[in-house]
């Protein structure tokens, strides 16, 4: 392959980079500094140890800034997170780029612990400002990164449950995958659950602390984990990095199961994808129902030539964040544009009507409706309704709705 | 109770449909079009443009390509409204052959009555100059068992509406002279009146003077000066008030929109 194609493991504490069909994996922490005497920017370790030696200004949790469209003042010059988080990102994709000899980059995927609307936009300006055009990059969930890398591997490891612990300072979260094959197409359902129970690595120095996480882990597994028939549970995250303080926890998890140890999952899942993207037929053909993925199909029935249909304007298993629909229609005696929401259960099928109330009154099939569809999470669709008119026989009124709907 | 799924075909370069000094940018409209002004559309409207407008702009290449065929042959022609109908799907099977036997009616009509029917058909569509052309065209035809007193009658009355339409008061006011000389309704004798008063420079005529008593025309005047008060009050007007009563951006805004929207229909109505 001529270029690179990578995946980012982006959280606020570290970075994991990793390029797809290479084993080295680049762990940094997610900071960036700028040297006090000149335009000299450093990450991760290198920054650390500029602002230890007094000749650089550091900024940390560059995630969590940028979000909140926050700045950071370095040498009296205010610097927007924004700015400096696409600092870091150019600096951590020329690690590969330099390992590699190889450019450009072809596909990119960013994993992100949550996924969110302001985020999305957030990354995918950061890349347009590095250059990349918006199909070269896409952002997903944690869970669907590691939806892609369990699906990456053989068989016999997800043709059961796998579940997988992650711990570090900021989580203890419990991950499962389950594989649902029907007769027309392939489910693969990935949740989560962020635990209560969470605690500080720090009490790990101690005996008694080691004891107190090993008792945590063990009864979240045990809660977690009750009755059902797993193929494989994958521990990941600093926490696990030694695993003696967890006998109990590790005897309770490991009977009659595989267990695997990968320390940077997210980023190799997400390079798993970005690598799929570049494929003209997918090697993953399944319907994926997670985090960032919708969870129900919505419709409309309609009339195409004579014929009644139904047009799909999302399907479960569509990255909502991406998926943007329009079409127009022409209401034949109603007053309303009528969707058919069908979740995975289809008999919890419904129907949500918008009144295409303030349109103005004209004869019957005289009213051409434009309908944009896109999704704000994916529990939230967007709609929006233009009245068309119908050419210079019924100009258009401008009459536009705007609805939320819930899915 | 549908809706109806709109091919995505929305015309760069719409097709202007001359005779109703409209233009049309979807399949949707064209058939609309079709069947709701058949008489306009019986003679001559598919032609190459039309064609050339299929194709490239509503992606209707195949129906061109057959339709291109009839046309040349000159065959087949009013099926091939129908073909139309049936290819943008606007209409269901029922509407196409309800409009196939309306087709059968209007070919069954005398050719007077059929350029009548025309003619109303472009005057119920404000295009009064070409309505009116048609009209006098039908004053020429020799007299037959169905051109006779009380057709020629309906024309020219017809004829002097389309004159009044576009302010030609003193030809409206000639219209229904004749009209009246041939069938002596008081209904006539009250629109010349009213034209006298739409327009001084109208005259009644000393023979039409002498048949108008001044309780007519008070009534008569009444009559006007009720209209008059009630398009005063109507939804134009009082949208028109309400233009003029927002500020100087948005009213400049509406001014220019509504005068582009008069010049454009004036346009229309004297071509």
């Amino acid at each position: 392959m001529e270029g690179l194609v990578v995946g980012i493991d982006l959280c606020d504490a570290y970075t994991q980079v990793n390029c797809a069909d290479e084993r080295k994996t680049w762990t940094i922490p997610t900071v960036i500094c700028r040297s006090k005497s000149a335009d000299e920017w450093y990450v991760g370790k290198e920054a650390y140890a500029h602002n230890l030696q007094g000749d650089g200004v550091i900024v940390d949790k560059l995630v969590k800034l940028a979000k909140k469209d926050g700045t950071a003042t370095i040498c009296d010059v205010r610097y927007p997170a924004r700015e400096l988080l696409t600092r870091f990102l150019e600096h951590v994709l020329r690690l590969p780029a330099d390992e590699y000899g190889k450019k450009p980059i072809l596909q990119l995927v960013i994993a992100v612990p949550k996924l969110e609307a302001g985020l999305i936009r957030l990354l995918k300006e950061c890349a347009g400002q590095l250059g990349f055009e918006d199909q070269q990059v896409h952002i997903i969930s944690h869970p669907e990164s590691f939806t892609y890398y369990i699906l990456s591997q053989k068989k016999d490891i997800w043709n059961g449950v796998v579940g997988m612990f992650e711990l570090s300072d900021e989580r203890l979260r419990y991950y499962e995958m389950k594989v649902q094959r029907g007769m027309k197409k392939t489910i693969v359902l990935t949740e989560y659950e962020d635990m209560e129970e969470g605690f500080s690595l720090e009490i790990l120095s101690t005996s008694s602390g080691c004891r107190l996480a090993d008792m945590i882990l063990s009864s979240c597994a045990e809660r977690m984990m009750q009755k059902k028939s797993y193929s494989s549970v994958f521990l990941m995250g600093k926490g696990f990095e030694k695993r003696e303080w967890a006998e109990e926890f590790m005897k309770r998890i490991s009977s009659s199961r595989r267990i695997y140890l990968e320390d940077a999952l997210f980023a190799k899942g997400a390079a798993y994808k970005a690598l799929d993207h570049l494929q003209e037929k997918t090697q993953y053909p399944y319907t994926y129902i997670c985090e960032g993925r919708l969870k129900s199909t919505v419709s409309m029935n309609v009339i195409h030539k004579g014929q009644e249909t139904s047009v799909v304007l999302a399907a479960a298993g569509d990255q909502w964040y991406e998926r943007v629909a329009a079409l127009d229609v022409i209401p034949d005696n109603q007053k309303s544009v009528d969707f058919v929401v069908t979740p995975l259960d289809a008999k919890k099928r419904k129907l949500v009507s918008i009144p295409l109330e303030g349109f103005p009154e004209r004869p019957e099939r005289t009213t051409r409706v434009h309908i944009q569809v896109k999704f704000l999470d994916e529990r939230t669709m967007d709609v929006h309704v233009k009245d068309q008119g119908f050419g210079d026989l019924f100009p258009s009124s401008g009459v536009q709705l705007r609805q939320e709907v819930m899915l | 109770m549908s809706l109806l799924l709109c091919s995505q075909e929305y015309a760069r370069r719409p097709y202007h449909v001359e005779m109703l000094g409209i233009h049309l940018f979807t399949a949707q409209e064209l058939a609309y079009v079709i069947y709701h002004y058949p008489l306009l559309v019986l003679d001559g409207f598919i032609n190459d443009d039309l064609l050339e407008f299929l194709k490239e702009e509503l992606n209707l290449g195949m129906l061109a390509v057959k339709l291109e065929r009839w046309l040349k042959r000159q065959e087949k022609l009013d099926e091939a409204l129908v073909l139309i109908l049936q290819e943008c799907g606007y209409y269901n099977g029922v509407e196409i052959n309800r409009f196939r036997h309306r087709l059968m009616d209007l070919r069954k009509k005398h050719p007077a009555e059929f350029s009548k029917l025309k003619a109303d058909e472009l005057f119920s569509m404000h295009q009064y100059t070409r309505a009116a052309r048609l009209y006098e065209e039908l004053l020429d035809r020799p007299a037959d068992k169905h051109v006779d007193d009380t057709f020629l009658v309906k024309v020219l009355n017809n004829l002097g509406a389309c004159h009044a339409q576009t302010f030609h008061f003193d030809k409206a006011y000639e219209a229904y002279e004749k009209a009246y000389l041939r069938n002596g309704k008081e209904e006539l004798l009250q629109r010349m009146y009213i034209l006298t008063l739409l327009d001084e420079k109208v005259r009644l005529g000393e023979h039409i003077q002498a048949v108008i008593s001044e309780e007519q025309k008070e009534a008569w005047a009444k009559r006007l000066k009720d209209v008059r008060d009630r398009a005063a009050r109507s939804d134009a007007v009082v949208q028109l008030e309400a233009l003029f009563k927002k500020d100087s951006i948005r009213r400049q805004a509406g001014q220019t929109e509504l005068v582009h929207r008069w010049k454009q229909e004036f346009r229309r109505q004297f071509k």
